[in-house]
């Protein structure tokens, strides 16, 4: 009786004889890039230990497959820092759903060489949504982007005229990422939100392995750029924590 | 008998009437996508129909959307220079001149934004401007709406296109990006060359052209991709032979022609031009936003020893510090035998995108 009072209720502002259709709450994931304890904003210049100034110029990535203990939440996503802000995705689910979260940070390899024209429109792994995040031939995907431009001499005088790309791919550097015990924050009736950042000061300074923008600058994760890709991707990876 | 003879003319005159009018019964157009291209994403206030398209075509060749009816759409958009202007600048029925090229019309469907800035972020909304633009057609659209309903068959065919009566602006330009949505370029040997290496089966006459690539163009396409080479792909890749993205590929070390930035005011985005397809870049020189290289090995030698540095340079010109890349001079010959396999002799010679009549 109490069950069906709910259906009745729920369902009054409805013409009589449609279906009710069921209200899913949206789950919000958001990466705030950070350096330090300082909200990073691109082209803005920030100091590393080795006294250079930064001013980042692009941060990208993809996370695909972001699922919790049983459901998927999320097939594919890009973060694209200049052009979006920092939302990651919104998907749909309830938050008891996703207790954790776990998914790759890269494009698994059983879809890394698929045609990138034939994703579904919708998907952001269709190269009309990711471009850019394309070789254009068989590496498949750029996981991560990291581009700045590094003021090298610490003379008091600006000169960014030291480019770093760090254009990450491949299968062998597919990443995963976790969380667990996720404490979804209610942004409205049906809106959860889950933040995380992206230290960009961490990604230098990573405890096991740091990178030195001026000797370390550049890979696309060509041969010979094996050890330098996986160190960035890694620390890329490891920067990625709760907010 | 005399009622008889009237009823006979009063008939004949209706069903005389009845052939000759217009009906409204829009053709759904079936656009050709290459296999390996992504969907087109029409808007869903102008679908594609052939009436759509043709009355597009026409009126893309039409001199009555300038002042002085003296110049069309094609006029800086020529066929045999992909749809761009051979000149660096084009010039306006008043004898002025752009301060940019005309930009190659190819593959339009897919674009986000349009002119070298990226001011206008549909192809609808593009097409408005260069007619009352006083630079270059200089008319106004209540006059070029006022010339075109003095036309009966231009009523007819904005009837049979969009099934009410009047011609508007808006739905003149809505024909014109139909018809440049179907001016779809993907059947050059490049083409051939991606879908082989991305794994994607080739057809008969696919094959066939596969065979024909020299071993030169193979390998201008390494060179093409290689990061100690020429360095190219980054913003120029996939089916598209595009990234998009507004750069600021060292042209200038201080800029007269702020580029995008003039349009976002945002100073980081001075200097910067959206990244052209390089398809059918053999028939569209003169090149950049500013027609200033008149040859591909102009371009290369830029890309090679002719890089300025300023603050917004785009970081991905990874030896810009040096100038460019330094390529030897067999390796420039190998770039630009590759990037002649970009051209697509099918699209320049396409009848259905030619002027009509």
């Amino acid at each position: 009786m109490v069950s069906l009072f709910f259906v009745l209720t729920s369902c009054k502002d409805k013409v009589e004889g449609e279906p009710c259709e069921p209200v899913t709450a949206q789950l919000s994931v958001s990466v705030q890039p950070v350096f330090g304890s300082e909200i990073l904003y691109l082209d803005s210049t920030y100091s590393t230990v080795e006294g250079y100034g930064v001013q980042f110029t692009d941060l990208k990535f993809i996370a695909q497959d972001v699922r919790g203990p049983a459901l998927q939440l999320n097939d594919a996503s890009f973060f694209n820092y200049r052009e979006t802000g920092i939302d990651l995705f919104t998907g749909e689910g309830r938050p008891e759903d996703f207790t954790s979260l776990g998914g790759n940070l890269g494009v698994e390899s059983s879809i890394n060489h698929s045609d990138p024209a034939a994703f579904p429109n919708e998907s952001v792994l269709n190269i009309s949504n990711i471009g850019g995040m394309h070789w254009g031939w068989n590496p498949g995907y750029i996981f991560i982007k990291v581009e700045a431009k590094v003021d090298t001499i610490p003379d008091g005088t600006d000169l960014f005229d030291h480019n770093v790309v760090l254009h990450i791919g491949k299968n062998v550097n597919l990443q995963t990422f976790s969380f667990s015990n996720i404490n979804w924050q209610q942004t409205g009736d049906m809106s959860y939100h889950f933040p995380l950042k992206l230290d960009m000061q961490e990604f230098l300074q990573n405890e096991s392995q740091t990178i030195d923008l001026q000797t370390e600058y550049t890979s696309h994760t060509a041969s010979g750029q094996e050890v330098l890709s996986l160190k960035v991707i890694e620390n890329f990876n490891a920067a990625i924590s709760e907010y | 008998m005399k009622y008889l003879f009237v009823s006979f003319v009063v008939i004949a005159v209706i069903l005389s009437c009845k052939k000759d009018k217009v009906e409204y019964e829009p053709t759904p157009y079936e656009l050709e996508i290459p296999s390996h291209f992504p969907d087109m994403i029409i808007p869903e206030d102008n679908p594609m129909t052939v009436e759509g398209v043709e009355l597009g075509r026409k009126l893309f060749y039409e001199v009555k959307l300038s002042g002085d009816n003296s110049m069309a759409c094609a006029n800086c958009h020529a066929p045999s220079s992909a749809y761009s202007d051979p000149n660096q600048f084009s010039e306006g029925i008043d004898g002025s001149f752009g301060t940019r090229n005309s930009m190659a019309l190819i593959n339009l469907g897919w674009d986000d934004e349009f002119f070298w800035d990226g001011r206008a972020p549909s192809l609808e909304e593009q097409i408005l401007m260069p007619v009352e633009d006083p630079i270059e057609m200089h008319d106004t659209w209540p006059n070029v709406v006022t010339e075109l309903n003095a036309s009966v068959e231009y009523k007819n065919m904005f009837f049979k296109a969009f099934g009410t009566a009047g011609i508007t602006k808006e739905r003149a330009a809505k024909a014109i990006a139909q018809f440049l949505r179907t001016m779809i370029s993907g059947s050059s040997k490049y083409d051939v060359m991606y879908k082989y290496e991305n794994g994607l089966a080739l057809s008969s006459s696919e094959q066939a052209i596969y065979s024909t690539i020299s071993l030169e163009e193979w390998a201008g396409y390494d060179l093409f991709k290689s990061l100690n080479g020429a360095d190219c792909f980054h913003c120029h890749n996939g089916p598209l032979m595009q990234v998009k993205k507004f750069s600021n590929n060292g042209l200038d070390a201080t800029f007269s022609d702020l580029g995008r930035g003039g349009v976002t005011s945002n100073p980081t985005d001075n200097g910067k031009f959206k990244v052209p397809t390089l398809r059918n870049i053999a028939y569209s020189a003169p090149y950049m936003h500013d027609g200033r290289f008149s040859t591909l090995d102009e371009v290369i030698e830029h890309y090679s020893s002719g890089i300025s540095m300023s603050p917004t340079i785009d970081p991905l010109i990874e030896f810009a510090s040096q100038g460019g890349v330094q390529l030897d001079t067999y390796e420039k010959g190998l770039l630009k035998a590759f990037l002649l396999t970009l051209s697509d002799e099918s699209f320049i010679n396409n009848p259905a995108f030619q002027e009509p009549n």
